[in-house]
């Protein structure tokens, strides 16, 4: 009877005896060795993806070159008129600069949206003259509402999964013409494409109906008065446009770049972990042996 | 009416009039996908889808007119 009742009290205190005993002595290197093996496991997964967004971005950076070379062409020839025309930007007298920011909604791609960020705050810098500020895309709207909230005034997401199309340029391009302030003049602040590891924050001017119409040449292109405008918002839509497509085909050579430098230093990571997992693997074997032949040698010796 | 409206209008007129093996690559260049939102006094609005927006207004000047 008692040791009917006993038994299972015997077997949980049995089983609580079982399980610190089935831990091996030298619990600390096999650890130790586990622990290796499982950070391999996940740099090598890690390298894994690098790599493949890394050649993902590759193929997007061919497409997104030729549409930088076909965007070029729309931006230089609604320039040309401008140029050949003399168009200087107004001296502001109390009217506010706008200024458009083209990033994206995407990172992993170094340092090109923090360049455009940092590049507009040194410009704005402390006392500057009130502008206000149009934000493309989530990365840059993130950087600049910290210090420059304020001068927000409208910000667009949405941009960067794709190609952009003169489409989103139009839509940008008509919102901000709905703006309620007038602006002496826009600039359009985007990343210059140097070639395929170099790029710099640049600024493009977009300008307005009076800077044109005060521009030394100005009478050699007889225009309507009333046209001024339209022609104002297409070229806005232009240069937006090229600075939309330079901006992405920056952003996907940085990707690639970023991508590619972060698949080399998991590269070596992994080098370094399997050496010092094979080292520390041999260490255990070689501690084992010792054991095995001083209880054996001990052994004999009795 | 603004410019770019205008021009945007015709040209999805002019892409959806082309033919079946044309238009389909024709109307992804017109695709556009963009929110936006108005900010006031360093606040961010509501976030808005621009091509809805865009159509409202269209409807609403066209009423007016």
């Amino acid at each position: 009877m008692l040791s009917r009742v006993a038994r299972p009290a015997l077997r949980a205190g049995a089983a609580a005896a079982a399980i610190p005993a089935r831990t091996p002595p030298n619990a600390a290197t096999y650890a130790t060795l586990r622990e290796i093996e499982g950070r391999l496991k996940s740099i090598r997964n890690i390298e894994k993806i690098t790599n493949t967004m890394k050649i993902v971005a590759s193929t997007k950076l061919t497409r997104a070159q030729r549409a930088m070379n076909e965007s070029r062409k729309y931006g230089e020839t609604s320039q040309e008129v401008f140029e050949s025309a003399e168009t200087k930007p107004l001296e502001a007298e109390g009217k506010k600069t706008l200024y458009i920011v083209c990033s994206s909604d995407k990172g992993l791609c170094g340092g090109i949206h923090s360049g455009l960020s940092r590049f507009m705050r040194r410009h704005l810098g402390p006392g500057h003259q009130p502008a206000d500020l149009v934000l493309i895309g989530e990365k840059s709207r993130a950087q600049l509402s910290r210090t420059n909230g304020k001068d927000i005034v409208l910000s667009f997401a949405g941009v960067g999964k794709d190609v952009p199309t003169f489409a989103d340029a139009q839509a940008i391009a008509d919102q901000v013409v709905q703006l309620p302030t007038e602006y002496s003049d826009i600039k359009i602040v985007y990343n210059k494409f140097i070639n395929a590891t170099a790029y710099e924050a640049t600024m493009a001017e977009a300008f307005s109906e009076e800077a044109f119409a005060n521009s030394p040449n100005f009478s050699a292109f007889e225009v309507d008065e009333e046209l001024l405008g339209n022609l104002r918002e297409y070229s806005l839509a232009n240069s937006l446009y090229w600075a939309l497509a330079e901006g992405h085909a920056c952003e996907i050579s940085a990707r690639r770049n970023a991508m590619d430098n972060a698949s080399k230093n998991a590269g070596e990571m992994i080098n370094k972990y399997q050496i010092l997992f094979n080292r520390t693997r041999q260490a255990v074997i070689t501690g084992e042996l010792v054991e095995i032949i001083t209880g054996a040698t001990a052994s004999e010796d009795m | 009416m603004h410019y770019n409206r205008y021009l945007a209008v015709a040209a999805r007129a002019v892409r959806r009039s082309l033919k079946d093996d044309k238009r389909v690559a024709a109307e992804r260049r017109g695709e556009m996908d963009l929110r936006f939102a108005k900010w006031e006094n360093g606040k961010m609005g509501e976030p808005k889808n621009l091509a809805e927006v865009n159509a409202s207004t269209a409807s609403e000047s066209a009423n007016s007119a």
